[in-house]
Protein backbone atom coordinates (compact mmCIF):
# COMPACT_ATOMS: atom_id res chain seq x y z
CA UNK A 1 0.00 0.00 0.00
CA UNK A 2 2.69 2.46 1.01
CA UNK A 3 4.83 1.68 -1.97
CA UNK A 4 1.96 1.94 -4.41
CA UNK A 5 1.09 5.55 -3.51
CA UNK A 6 4.54 6.91 -2.83
CA UNK A 7 6.13 9.51 -5.05
CA UNK A 8 4.84 12.62 -6.68
CA UNK A 9 2.35 11.15 -9.13
CA UNK A 10 -0.60 10.63 -6.76
CA UNK A 11 -0.12 14.06 -5.22
CA UNK A 12 0.11 15.91 -8.51
CA UNK A 13 -2.65 13.93 -10.19
CA UNK A 14 -5.00 14.32 -7.23
CA UNK A 15 -4.30 18.01 -6.79
CA UNK A 16 -4.75 18.68 -10.50
CA UNK A 17 -7.99 16.67 -10.68
CA UNK A 18 -9.44 18.37 -7.62
CA UNK A 19 -8.39 21.81 -8.80
CA UNK A 20 -9.98 21.33 -12.22
CA UNK A 21 -13.16 19.85 -10.79
CA UNK A 22 -13.43 22.58 -8.16
CA UNK A 23 -12.90 25.30 -10.76
CA UNK A 24 -15.61 23.80 -12.97
CA UNK A 25 -17.99 23.55 -10.03
CA UNK A 26 -17.28 27.14 -9.06
CA UNK A 27 -18.05 28.21 -12.61
CA UNK A 28 -21.34 26.27 -12.44
CA UNK A 29 -22.09 27.76 -9.03
CA UNK A 30 -21.56 31.31 -10.26
CA UNK A 31 -24.06 30.76 -13.05
CA UNK A 32 -26.75 28.95 -11.02
CA UNK A 33 -26.44 29.58 -7.29
CA UNK A 34 -27.11 33.33 -7.18
CA UNK A 35 -30.38 35.15 -7.81
CA UNK A 36 -30.84 38.32 -9.87
CA UNK A 37 -29.84 40.46 -6.88
CA UNK A 38 -26.55 38.57 -6.56
CA UNK A 39 -27.63 36.94 -3.30
CA UNK A 40 -26.81 33.28 -2.72
CA UNK A 41 -29.65 30.80 -3.21
CA UNK A 42 -29.81 28.70 -0.02
CA UNK A 43 -29.04 25.02 -0.56
CA UNK A 44 -28.11 25.43 -4.23
CA UNK A 45 -26.97 22.12 -5.71
CA UNK A 46 -23.71 23.47 -7.07
CA UNK A 47 -22.74 25.00 -3.72
CA UNK A 48 -23.44 21.76 -1.87
CA UNK A 49 -21.45 19.69 -4.36
CA UNK A 50 -18.53 22.13 -4.28
CA UNK A 51 -18.34 21.96 -0.49
CA UNK A 52 -18.56 18.15 -0.60
CA UNK A 53 -15.80 17.98 -3.19
CA UNK A 54 -13.46 20.14 -1.11
CA UNK A 55 -14.19 18.13 2.04
CA UNK A 56 -13.58 14.85 0.25
CA UNK A 57 -10.40 16.27 -1.29
CA UNK A 58 -9.20 17.29 2.16
CA UNK A 59 -9.84 13.78 3.43
CA UNK A 60 -8.11 12.19 0.44
CA UNK A 61 -5.06 14.40 0.91
CA UNK A 62 -4.95 13.35 4.56
CA UNK A 63 -4.86 9.71 3.43
CA UNK A 64 -2.07 10.47 0.98
CA UNK A 65 -0.14 12.33 3.66
CA UNK A 66 -0.51 9.54 6.19
CA UNK A 67 0.78 6.97 3.71
CA UNK A 68 3.54 9.23 2.41
CA UNK A 69 6.85 7.41 3.04
CA UNK A 70 9.24 9.63 4.99
CA UNK A 71 12.82 8.53 5.48
CA UNK A 72 14.98 9.54 8.39
CA UNK A 73 16.08 13.14 8.43
CA UNK A 74 18.83 14.34 6.08
CA UNK A 75 22.06 14.45 8.00
CA UNK A 76 25.54 15.62 7.34
CA UNK A 77 28.22 17.19 9.46
CA UNK A 78 27.40 20.76 10.44
CA UNK A 79 24.02 20.72 8.75
CA UNK A 80 21.87 18.87 11.21
CA UNK A 81 18.96 21.27 10.89
CA UNK A 82 18.73 21.49 7.14
CA UNK A 83 15.41 19.91 6.45
CA UNK A 84 15.22 21.90 3.22
CA UNK A 85 17.66 19.40 1.80
CA UNK A 86 14.63 17.39 0.86
CA UNK A 87 13.97 19.96 -1.87
CA UNK A 88 17.30 19.44 -3.56
CA UNK A 89 18.00 17.49 -6.69
CA UNK A 90 20.84 18.69 -8.86
CA UNK A 91 19.50 16.92 -11.93
CA UNK A 92 15.99 18.33 -11.81
CA UNK A 93 15.18 21.77 -13.17
CA UNK A 94 11.42 21.57 -12.72
CA UNK A 95 11.35 22.64 -9.08
CA UNK A 96 13.52 25.77 -9.45
CA UNK A 97 11.80 26.74 -12.69
CA UNK A 98 8.36 26.49 -11.08
CA UNK A 99 9.43 28.46 -8.02
CA UNK A 100 11.08 31.19 -10.10
CA UNK A 101 7.94 31.38 -12.26
CA UNK A 102 5.89 31.78 -9.07
CA UNK A 103 8.25 34.57 -8.01
CA UNK A 104 7.78 36.51 -11.22
CA UNK A 105 4.01 36.05 -11.14
CA UNK A 106 4.01 37.62 -7.67
CA UNK A 107 6.19 40.44 -8.97
CA UNK A 108 3.83 41.02 -11.90
CA UNK A 109 1.04 41.96 -9.49
CA UNK A 110 3.03 44.91 -8.12
CA UNK A 111 2.45 47.25 -11.12
CA UNK A 112 -1.28 46.65 -10.69
CA UNK A 113 -1.46 47.05 -6.93
CA UNK A 114 0.72 50.16 -6.61
CA UNK A 115 -1.28 52.52 -8.89
CA UNK A 116 -4.53 51.20 -7.41
CA UNK A 117 -3.33 51.87 -3.88
CA UNK A 118 -1.96 55.30 -4.75
CA UNK A 119 -5.23 56.24 -6.42
CA UNK A 120 -7.23 55.13 -3.39
CA UNK A 121 -4.87 57.06 -1.10
CA UNK A 122 -5.17 60.25 -3.14
CA UNK A 123 -8.96 59.98 -3.33
CA UNK A 124 -9.13 59.53 0.41
CA UNK A 125 -6.84 62.48 1.10
CA UNK A 126 -8.78 64.70 -1.29
CA UNK A 127 -12.04 63.86 0.49
CA UNK A 128 -10.47 64.62 3.87
CA UNK A 129 -9.12 67.96 2.66
CA UNK A 130 -12.50 68.91 1.20
CA UNK A 131 -14.19 67.99 4.51
CA UNK A 132 -16.33 65.41 2.73
CA UNK A 133 -17.21 61.92 3.98
CA UNK A 134 -14.04 59.99 3.03
CA UNK A 135 -14.30 56.57 1.34
CA UNK A 136 -13.93 53.58 3.62
CA UNK A 137 -10.73 52.50 1.85
CA UNK A 138 -7.69 54.75 2.28
CA UNK A 139 -5.48 52.56 0.09
CA UNK A 140 -2.92 51.72 2.76
CA UNK A 141 -3.65 47.98 2.73
CA UNK A 142 -3.49 47.89 -1.07
CA UNK A 143 -0.08 49.56 -0.96
CA UNK A 144 1.01 47.16 1.77
CA UNK A 145 -0.12 44.25 -0.40
CA UNK A 146 2.13 45.56 -3.17
CA UNK A 147 5.05 45.64 -0.74
CA UNK A 148 4.09 42.13 0.34
CA UNK A 149 4.12 40.97 -3.27
CA UNK A 150 7.67 42.34 -3.54
CA UNK A 151 8.67 40.37 -0.43
CA UNK A 152 7.05 37.27 -1.90
CA UNK A 153 9.00 37.80 -5.10
CA UNK A 154 12.30 38.02 -3.23
CA UNK A 155 11.53 35.02 -1.04
CA UNK A 156 10.43 32.83 -3.92
CA UNK A 157 13.39 33.91 -6.02
CA UNK A 158 15.75 32.87 -3.23
CA UNK A 159 14.01 29.50 -3.01
CA UNK A 160 14.43 29.06 -6.75
CA UNK A 161 18.12 29.99 -6.57
CA UNK A 162 18.68 27.36 -3.92
CA UNK A 163 17.06 24.82 -6.19
CA UNK A 164 19.49 25.76 -8.94
CA UNK A 165 22.51 25.56 -6.62
CA UNK A 166 21.76 22.62 -4.36
CA UNK A 167 23.76 22.32 -1.21
CA UNK A 168 25.31 25.79 -1.38
CA UNK A 169 23.01 27.94 0.70
CA UNK A 170 20.40 25.83 2.35
CA UNK A 171 18.29 28.76 3.51
CA UNK A 172 15.88 28.64 0.64
CA UNK A 173 13.17 26.98 2.68
CA UNK A 174 13.26 29.75 5.27
CA UNK A 175 12.77 32.30 2.49
CA UNK A 176 9.28 30.85 2.17
CA UNK A 177 8.37 32.78 5.30
CA UNK A 178 8.42 35.97 3.21
CA UNK A 179 5.47 35.07 0.95
CA UNK A 180 3.78 33.68 4.06
CA UNK A 181 4.06 37.03 5.81
CA UNK A 182 3.06 38.84 2.61
CA UNK A 183 -0.07 36.69 2.61
CA UNK A 184 -1.09 38.28 5.94
CA UNK A 185 -1.42 41.68 4.30
CA UNK A 186 -3.12 40.25 1.24
CA UNK A 187 -5.59 38.43 3.50
CA UNK A 188 -6.36 41.62 5.44
CA UNK A 189 -6.83 43.61 2.25
CA UNK A 190 -9.08 40.95 0.75
CA UNK A 191 -11.20 40.81 3.89
CA UNK A 192 -11.41 44.60 4.06
CA UNK A 193 -12.48 44.80 0.43
CA UNK A 194 -15.37 42.41 1.08
CA UNK A 195 -16.22 43.29 4.68
CA UNK A 196 -19.51 44.87 3.63
CA UNK A 197 -20.48 42.01 1.34
CA UNK A 198 -23.23 39.94 3.01
CA UNK A 199 -22.77 37.07 0.52
CA UNK A 200 -20.10 34.81 2.02
CA UNK A 201 -19.83 32.76 -1.16
CA UNK A 202 -18.57 35.86 -3.00
CA UNK A 203 -15.29 36.01 -1.16
CA UNK A 204 -14.86 33.05 1.18
CA UNK A 205 -13.02 30.93 -1.45
CA UNK A 206 -10.48 33.74 -1.87
CA UNK A 207 -9.92 34.12 1.87
CA UNK A 208 -9.57 30.36 2.35
CA UNK A 209 -7.14 30.13 -0.56
CA UNK A 210 -4.97 32.92 0.84
CA UNK A 211 -5.06 31.46 4.35
CA UNK A 212 -4.17 28.00 3.10
CA UNK A 213 -1.37 29.50 1.00
CA UNK A 214 0.02 31.36 4.01
CA UNK A 215 0.07 28.23 6.14
CA UNK A 216 1.59 26.26 3.28
CA UNK A 217 4.42 28.78 2.96
CA UNK A 218 5.00 28.75 6.72
CA UNK A 219 5.27 24.96 6.77
CA UNK A 220 7.62 25.27 3.82
CA UNK A 221 9.76 27.69 5.82
CA UNK A 222 9.65 25.35 8.80
CA UNK A 223 11.51 22.74 6.77
CA UNK A 224 14.72 24.73 7.20
CA UNK A 225 14.02 26.13 10.64
CA UNK A 226 14.07 22.95 12.71
CA UNK A 227 10.28 22.66 12.71
CA UNK A 228 9.63 20.33 9.81
CA UNK A 229 6.12 19.05 9.20
CA UNK A 230 6.48 17.46 5.78
CA UNK A 231 3.15 15.63 5.77
CA UNK A 232 1.22 18.74 6.75
CA UNK A 233 3.19 20.72 4.18
CA UNK A 234 2.11 18.31 1.46
CA UNK A 235 -1.53 18.53 2.60
CA UNK A 236 -1.40 22.33 2.73
CA UNK A 237 0.19 22.52 -0.72
CA UNK A 238 -2.48 20.30 -2.26
CA UNK A 239 -5.32 22.20 -0.57
CA UNK A 240 -3.78 25.56 -1.48
CA UNK A 241 -3.78 24.47 -5.13
CA UNK A 242 -7.41 23.28 -4.96
CA UNK A 243 -8.74 26.36 -3.14
CA UNK A 244 -6.73 28.70 -5.35
CA UNK A 245 -8.38 27.16 -8.41
CA UNK A 246 -11.82 28.00 -6.95
CA UNK A 247 -10.77 31.54 -6.13
CA UNK A 248 -9.10 31.97 -9.51
CA UNK A 249 -12.40 31.51 -11.33
CA UNK A 250 -14.00 34.36 -9.38
CA UNK A 251 -10.97 36.63 -9.66
CA UNK A 252 -10.76 35.98 -13.40
CA UNK A 253 -14.45 36.70 -13.99
CA UNK A 254 -14.33 39.87 -11.87
CA UNK A 255 -11.14 41.04 -13.59
CA UNK A 256 -9.16 41.22 -10.34
CA UNK A 257 -5.89 40.67 -12.12
CA UNK A 258 -3.66 41.26 -9.12
CA UNK A 259 -5.51 38.49 -7.27
CA UNK A 260 -5.27 36.27 -10.36
CA UNK A 261 -1.48 36.67 -10.47
CA UNK A 262 -0.99 36.16 -6.75
CA UNK A 263 -3.24 33.08 -6.76
CA UNK A 264 -1.39 31.67 -9.75
CA UNK A 265 1.89 32.32 -7.97
CA UNK A 266 0.94 30.33 -4.88
CA UNK A 267 -0.61 27.56 -7.00
CA UNK A 268 2.62 27.12 -8.94
CA UNK A 269 4.68 27.22 -5.74
CA UNK A 270 2.41 24.51 -4.34
CA UNK A 271 2.88 22.46 -7.51
CA UNK A 272 6.66 22.81 -7.11
CA UNK A 273 6.47 21.40 -3.60
CA UNK A 274 4.24 18.54 -4.73
CA UNK A 275 6.74 17.84 -7.50
CA UNK A 276 9.91 17.83 -5.42
CA UNK A 277 9.03 16.88 -1.87
CA UNK A 278 7.40 13.41 -2.06
CA UNK A 279 10.20 11.58 -3.91
CA UNK A 280 12.89 13.30 -1.84
CA UNK A 281 11.16 12.44 1.41
CA UNK A 282 11.27 8.82 0.40
CA UNK A 283 14.78 8.86 -1.03
CA UNK A 284 16.88 11.68 0.44
CA UNK A 285 18.97 13.45 -2.21
CA UNK A 286 22.71 13.71 -2.49
CA UNK A 287 24.47 16.70 -0.99
CA UNK A 288 27.54 17.87 -2.91
CA UNK A 289 27.82 14.45 -4.49
CA UNK A 290 27.69 12.59 -1.17
CA UNK A 291 24.64 10.39 -0.67
CA UNK A 292 22.75 11.16 2.50
CA UNK A 293 22.47 8.08 4.67
CA UNK A 294 18.92 6.87 4.84
CA UNK A 295 19.14 6.09 8.56
CA UNK A 296 21.68 8.67 9.52
CA UNK A 297 19.44 10.83 11.69
CA UNK A 298 18.91 10.39 15.37
CA UNK A 299 15.21 10.98 15.11
CA UNK A 300 12.71 10.90 12.30
CA UNK A 301 11.05 14.07 11.07
CA UNK A 302 7.80 13.14 12.74
CA UNK A 303 9.48 12.48 16.05
CA UNK A 304 11.03 15.90 16.07
CA UNK A 305 7.77 17.71 15.36
CA UNK A 306 6.13 16.18 18.40
CA UNK A 307 8.65 17.92 20.68
CA UNK A 308 7.78 21.44 19.61
CA UNK B 1 25.32 22.74 16.33
CA UNK B 2 25.52 18.99 16.52
CA UNK B 3 26.34 19.15 20.26
CA UNK B 4 23.40 21.47 20.76
CA UNK B 5 21.07 18.98 19.12
CA UNK B 6 22.08 16.15 21.40
CA UNK B 7 21.80 18.30 24.53
CA UNK B 8 18.30 19.44 23.65
CA UNK B 9 17.14 15.93 23.02
CA UNK B 10 18.46 14.83 26.40
CA UNK B 11 16.69 17.73 28.10
CA UNK B 12 13.43 17.06 26.36
CA UNK B 13 13.52 13.45 27.36
CA UNK B 14 13.88 14.48 30.98
CA UNK B 15 17.34 12.94 31.27
CA UNK B 16 20.05 15.17 32.71
CA UNK B 17 23.06 15.99 30.60
CA UNK B 18 26.44 14.78 31.91
CA UNK B 19 27.38 16.72 35.01
CA UNK B 20 23.85 18.10 35.53
CA UNK B 21 20.76 16.88 37.30
CA UNK B 22 17.01 16.97 36.64
CA UNK B 23 15.55 20.48 36.31
CA UNK B 24 18.95 22.09 35.89
CA UNK B 25 19.65 19.88 32.92
CA UNK B 26 16.35 20.78 31.30
CA UNK B 27 16.84 24.51 31.92
CA UNK B 28 20.30 24.32 30.48
CA UNK B 29 18.96 22.56 27.39
CA UNK B 30 16.21 25.14 26.92
CA UNK B 31 18.63 28.02 27.33
CA UNK B 32 21.03 26.51 24.86
CA UNK B 33 18.19 25.93 22.44
CA UNK B 34 17.26 29.63 22.48
CA UNK B 35 20.83 30.80 22.26
CA UNK B 36 21.89 28.33 19.62
CA UNK B 37 19.04 28.64 17.14
CA UNK B 38 17.73 32.19 16.78
CA UNK B 39 16.48 31.26 13.30
CA UNK B 40 14.07 28.75 14.75
CA UNK B 41 12.88 31.21 17.41
CA UNK B 42 12.28 33.81 14.73
CA UNK B 43 10.46 31.28 12.59
CA UNK B 44 8.24 30.16 15.46
CA UNK B 45 7.33 33.78 16.27
CA UNK B 46 6.46 34.48 12.64
CA UNK B 47 4.42 31.29 12.46
CA UNK B 48 2.42 32.36 15.52
CA UNK B 49 1.80 35.74 13.88
CA UNK B 50 0.63 34.16 10.63
CA UNK B 51 -1.54 31.59 12.39
CA UNK B 52 -3.16 34.23 14.61
CA UNK B 53 -3.84 36.41 11.59
CA UNK B 54 -5.51 33.50 9.83
CA UNK B 55 -7.63 32.67 12.87
CA UNK B 56 -8.69 36.30 13.37
CA UNK B 57 -9.76 36.74 9.76
CA UNK B 58 -11.66 33.45 9.77
CA UNK B 59 -13.45 34.45 12.99
CA UNK B 60 -14.24 37.88 11.51
CA UNK B 61 -15.58 36.21 8.37
CA UNK B 62 -17.73 33.46 9.82
CA UNK B 63 -18.42 34.27 13.47
CA UNK B 64 -18.22 37.88 14.58
CA UNK B 65 -16.63 41.12 13.48
CA UNK B 66 -16.04 44.67 14.62
CA UNK B 67 -17.48 47.52 12.57
CA UNK B 68 -17.26 51.29 12.87
CA UNK B 69 -20.46 53.30 12.97
CA UNK B 70 -20.52 56.03 10.35
CA UNK B 71 -23.24 58.68 10.28
CA UNK B 72 -25.91 59.87 12.71
CA UNK B 73 -28.83 57.60 11.76
CA UNK B 74 -28.70 55.48 14.92
CA UNK B 75 -28.27 58.29 17.45
CA UNK B 76 -28.81 58.28 20.39
CA UNK B 77 -28.15 54.53 20.61
CA UNK B 78 -24.97 54.54 18.48
CA UNK B 79 -22.71 57.47 17.72
CA UNK B 80 -20.39 58.29 14.86
CA UNK B 81 -17.10 56.44 15.40
CA UNK B 82 -18.44 53.83 17.82
CA UNK B 83 -17.00 50.34 17.34
CA UNK B 84 -19.62 47.64 17.65
CA UNK B 85 -19.28 43.88 17.94
CA UNK B 86 -21.42 42.17 15.32
CA UNK B 87 -22.40 38.49 15.56
CA UNK B 88 -22.91 36.70 12.22
CA UNK B 89 -22.89 32.95 12.85
CA UNK B 90 -26.35 31.45 12.56
CA UNK B 91 -28.15 34.75 13.10
CA UNK B 92 -31.83 35.16 12.18
CA UNK B 93 -33.16 38.74 12.47
CA UNK B 94 -35.77 39.42 15.14
CA UNK B 95 -37.84 42.49 15.85
CA UNK B 96 -35.99 45.08 17.91
CA UNK B 97 -32.51 43.81 17.01
CA UNK B 98 -29.86 46.22 15.79
CA UNK B 99 -28.50 44.77 12.56
CA UNK B 100 -25.70 45.52 10.12
CA UNK B 101 -26.75 45.07 6.51
CA UNK B 102 -25.74 46.01 2.99
CA UNK B 103 -28.29 47.16 0.46
CA UNK B 104 -26.35 47.64 -2.77
CA UNK B 105 -29.22 49.52 -4.40
CA UNK B 106 -28.44 52.28 -1.87
CA UNK B 107 -24.68 52.06 -1.26
CA UNK B 108 -21.88 49.51 -1.25
CA UNK B 109 -20.93 50.11 2.38
CA UNK B 110 -22.90 48.46 5.13
CA UNK B 111 -25.45 50.33 7.24
CA UNK B 112 -26.67 49.90 10.81
CA UNK B 113 -30.42 49.90 11.54
CA UNK B 114 -33.00 48.49 13.93
CA UNK B 115 -35.41 45.74 12.83
CA UNK B 116 -38.95 47.07 13.14
CA UNK B 117 -40.85 44.18 11.56
CA UNK B 118 -40.14 40.74 10.14
CA UNK B 119 -41.84 38.70 7.43
CA UNK B 120 -45.62 38.74 7.38
CA UNK B 121 -45.98 41.74 9.68
CA UNK B 122 -47.83 44.91 8.70
CA UNK B 123 -46.01 48.22 9.19
CA UNK B 124 -47.78 51.59 9.28
CA UNK B 125 -45.80 54.79 9.69
CA UNK B 126 -47.92 57.74 10.80
CA UNK B 127 -46.04 61.00 10.37
CA UNK B 128 -48.88 63.11 11.73
CA UNK B 129 -48.80 61.26 15.04
CA UNK B 130 -45.08 60.51 14.83
CA UNK B 131 -45.71 56.83 15.51
CA UNK B 132 -44.92 53.44 13.98
CA UNK B 133 -47.42 50.57 14.22
CA UNK B 134 -46.71 46.89 13.68
CA UNK B 135 -49.77 44.71 13.08
CA UNK B 136 -51.93 47.59 14.28
CA UNK B 137 -50.13 48.05 17.60
CA UNK B 138 -48.33 51.35 18.13
CA UNK B 139 -44.72 50.72 19.19
CA UNK B 140 -43.43 52.26 22.39
CA UNK B 141 -40.01 53.35 21.22
CA UNK B 142 -37.89 54.68 24.05
CA UNK B 143 -34.78 54.35 21.93
CA UNK B 144 -35.62 56.99 19.28
CA UNK B 145 -33.75 60.28 19.44
CA UNK B 146 -36.68 62.64 18.79
CA UNK B 147 -40.19 62.65 17.42
CA UNK B 148 -40.45 61.57 13.79
CA UNK B 149 -41.23 64.22 11.17
CA UNK B 150 -42.07 63.91 7.47
CA UNK B 151 -38.78 63.30 5.62
CA UNK B 152 -37.55 65.54 2.82
CA UNK B 153 -38.12 62.77 0.24
CA UNK B 154 -41.80 62.45 1.18
CA UNK B 155 -43.67 59.67 2.88
CA UNK B 156 -41.87 56.92 0.97
CA UNK B 157 -42.78 53.39 1.98
CA UNK B 158 -45.01 53.88 5.01
CA UNK B 159 -47.79 51.27 4.73
CA UNK B 160 -46.53 47.83 3.84
CA UNK B 161 -46.75 44.15 4.71
CA UNK B 162 -43.25 42.69 4.93
CA UNK B 163 -42.79 39.90 2.35
CA UNK B 164 -41.41 36.47 3.16
CA UNK B 165 -37.69 36.40 3.87
CA UNK B 166 -37.51 40.18 4.40
CA UNK B 167 -37.36 42.72 7.21
CA UNK B 168 -38.38 46.36 7.67
CA UNK B 169 -35.64 48.44 9.30
CA UNK B 170 -35.42 51.98 10.63
CA UNK B 171 -32.78 54.16 12.24
CA UNK B 172 -33.26 55.36 15.81
CA UNK B 173 -32.63 58.93 14.66
CA UNK B 174 -35.76 58.93 12.49
CA UNK B 175 -35.25 62.40 11.08
CA UNK B 176 -31.72 61.72 9.81
CA UNK B 177 -32.03 58.13 8.71
CA UNK B 178 -32.29 56.58 5.28
CA UNK B 179 -33.99 53.28 6.02
CA UNK B 180 -36.81 51.03 4.78
CA UNK B 181 -39.01 54.07 4.29
CA UNK B 182 -36.57 55.36 1.70
CA UNK B 183 -37.36 53.83 -1.71
CA UNK B 184 -33.70 53.12 -2.61
CA UNK B 185 -33.41 50.90 0.46
CA UNK B 186 -36.96 49.65 0.95
CA UNK B 187 -37.75 46.26 2.41
CA UNK B 188 -34.51 44.35 3.04
CA UNK B 189 -33.88 40.71 2.16
CA UNK B 190 -32.60 38.87 5.25
CA UNK B 191 -29.72 37.55 3.16
CA UNK B 192 -28.43 41.14 3.04
CA UNK B 193 -27.97 41.10 6.81
CA UNK B 194 -24.35 40.67 7.89
CA UNK B 195 -25.07 40.26 11.57
CA UNK B 196 -26.56 41.40 14.84
CA UNK B 197 -25.00 44.22 16.87
CA UNK B 198 -24.16 42.79 20.28
CA UNK B 199 -22.33 45.58 22.07
CA UNK B 200 -20.49 48.86 21.71
CA UNK B 201 -16.87 47.98 22.48
CA UNK B 202 -15.17 51.33 21.90
CA UNK B 203 -14.91 54.09 23.06
CA UNK B 204 -15.11 52.66 26.53
CA UNK B 205 -17.38 55.42 27.82
CA UNK B 206 -20.01 54.29 25.28
CA UNK B 207 -19.65 50.62 26.24
CA UNK B 208 -23.02 48.85 26.51
CA UNK B 209 -24.89 45.83 25.31
CA UNK B 210 -27.29 46.32 22.43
Amino acid sequence: MKKSISGRRPWLASALAVALAAAALRRWQLSTAFDWLGLAVPGAQSSVILVCLLLMAGAWFVILAVYQPVSKRPWSAGQAHRWDLVFLDSGDLVYPVLVVAAAFLAAASIPMLLPMGLDQWQTYQAAVKAHLQPPSNNGVLTLATAVGALLAFLGLLQMGRDGLHPGRRGKGGFSAALPGVAGCVWLMESFRAHAADPVLWDYTPLLLAIACGMLFYMDFAGMSAGAARPRRLLWMAAMAAALSAVALVTAWMEGSWADVLLLLSQTIAAAAVLWRLPPNLENPPKLNGTPLPADGGEASIQEETTHE
Amino acid sequence: MDNWESEVEQGQAGQPAPGEKGQEGRQSGAQLRKEANPGKELYLNIRVLVTMMTIFVMIFTFVARIIVVSGPSMEATLWQGDLILVWSLGYEPERGDIVVLTQESYQEDSIVKRVIATEGQRVDVDYAAGTVSVDGVVLEEEYIKEQMLLPSWGEGINHVTVPEGCIFVMGDNRNESADSRYPDIGIVDVRCVIGHGLAVVFPFEHWKGL
